[in-house]
């Protein structure tokens, strides 16, 4: 029996007792912990946690401290994933022998990674987890850049943004290539859920990470983490940062069932326009010079082609 | 916690969180919970604060909106009420103050050294819109 919570509104939810500890050294007014708290907080379950090498691992944990009242585990750069796919493959055996101290528990298997540790680095070893078909969870923590070791552009980067290897200027406008969708990438594996997720919407984090956490195989979460530092806005915006991103669309909230069945979980009210999001982060400043205000152009139609596809999807079921 | 050189750590560390065995911590609200040395609950960042939110609960409904965006665990909320703020593990982001949405707010920045009682005398009245 799996211990999710039964979460009406916010109040009873705010009764949980938290599992990750404050006195991190995580940046103020970073998104990490507040999805790291509403996902270990969706559960009663025990935990068995991993992260790869990146801002939450390095901050969660640093000698003689830790962050985390659950087991966890930390590797290497690039398999977090693996190492949480060992664990369950190893109580899966013990389960198997009549070895387990506690049989009647059912933990939950969870890897955080960040992008640069799931898009790029560790991606074989994500796919190998998923073709082999763990029952656990991949939480990626997209802040769209390697925060950790400065803000060099990885695979998430969206266009456009300024990072420390693809800096703008005179001649560049920062970024050229486009995000990856690792999401289709994931579905593609055949995993049975996989979804997107933003801090911001808390009840629809928690809908999906227990959805997640009821169903049988690997679950890749893409979870949308604003990154005070690297994205370049204050620290008590993170909130309206993010409401920016998923009201214009530029990071939609939905979720993808076997592979096939895809639903948009949240449709703003009002769409916002895309300049509103890329006005409020330093990282596009330059779009705004009459140099590039072409781009704004392209990813507001980006954006909007992106979600009419989105759409499409979904009534398709394909 | 003694100081160790760079040579003196071990390849691999475990850390414990908590003193002895523990049980059901998903249920144990943290004034309950057994810490250990090396938990980062007995460490405290409250140097890297220059603003500090003070927390006014005559203007609090209680929708826990700071609780739930608090990158820090720092709201305490119990039993559905929001009790007050972690000063030990409070960054100052102000997070919680954006997102207040009571009119005045119920949580304001004052600068670190503000006295908490003297603040709570100068707190804005109701805004008209």
């Amino acid at each position: 029996m799996s211990g999710n919570k039964k979460i009406k509104n916010l109040k009873e939810f705010s009764t949980s007792a938290d599992r990750f500890e404050g006195a991190n050294l995580l940046c103020p007014g970073c998104a990490h912990s507040i999805i790291v708290r509403e996902i270990l907080n969706a559960t009663n379950d025990d935990l068995i946690l991993s992260a790869a090498t990146g801002c939450l691992e390095v901050c969660t944990a640093v000698y003689p401290y830790t962050s985390w009242d659950a087991s966890w585990i930390h590797i290497g750069f690039e398999n977090s994933s693996t190492a949480i796919a060992g664990a369950e493959a190893m109580h899966k055996a013990l389960k198997r022998k009549g070895r387990l101290k506690q049989p009647d528990k059912t933990p939950q298997f969870i890897s955080f990674a960040g992008d640069g540790a799931s898009y790029d680095i560790g991606f074989q070893w994500i796919s190998g987890c998923f073709e082999r078909g763990h029952n656990m969870m991949h939480v990626v923590l997209d802040n769209e850049v390697y925060a950790n070791t400065g803000g060099q552009r990885s695979s998430a980067t969206p266009i456009g943004a300024s990072a420390t290897t693809s800096p703008s200027g005179r001649i560049s406008y920062g970024e050229k290539k486009n995000k990856k969708d690792m999401l289709s990438i994931m579905a593609a594996h055949g995993a049975p859920y996989v979804a997107q997720i933003a801090p911001n919407k808390w009840k629809d984090l928690v809908k999906k990470i227990q959805y997640g956490f009821d169903v049988e195989g690997p679950v890749f979460i893409n979870a949308m983490s604003a990154c005070t530092t690297e994205w370049k806005f204050a620290p008590e915006d993170t909130v309206m940062v993010s409401d920016l991103a998923t009201d214009s669309l530029v990071f939609p909230l939905y979720e993808i069932i076997d592979g096939r069945e895809l639903n948009i979980t949240y449709r703003p009210k009002t769409v916002v326009p895309v300049e509103e999001y890329l006005a409020a982060q330093g990282r596009f400043k330059h779009l705004f010079k009459d140099q590039y205000k072409h781009m704004i152009k392209e990813w507001q139609d980006r954006v909007d082609a992106e979600w009419e596809y989105l759409q499409r999807r979904e009534e398709a079921r394909v | 916690m003694q100081d160790n050189g760079w040579n003196d750590f071990e390849i691999g560390a475990m850390l414990r969180s908590f003193d002895g065995a523990v049980s059901d911590i998903a249920n144990t609200q943290q004034e309950d919970r057994a810490y250990s040395s090396s938990n980062s609950f007995t460490a405290s960042v409250a140097d890297w604060r220059i603003e500090k939110p003070v927390f006014n609960k005559d203007f609090c409904i209680d929708c826990q909106f700071c609780w739930i965006y608090c990158p820090d665990i720092s709201i305490i909320a119990r039993d559905k009420k929001m009790v007050g703020i972690d000063y030990d593990h409070c960054k100052g982001c102000g997070i919680c103050v954006e997102v207040c949405p009571t009119n005045p707010k119920s949580l304001l920045m004052f600068i670190e050294r503000a006295d908490e009682d003297k603040a709570l005398t100068e707190w804005p009245s109701k805004e008209e819109k």
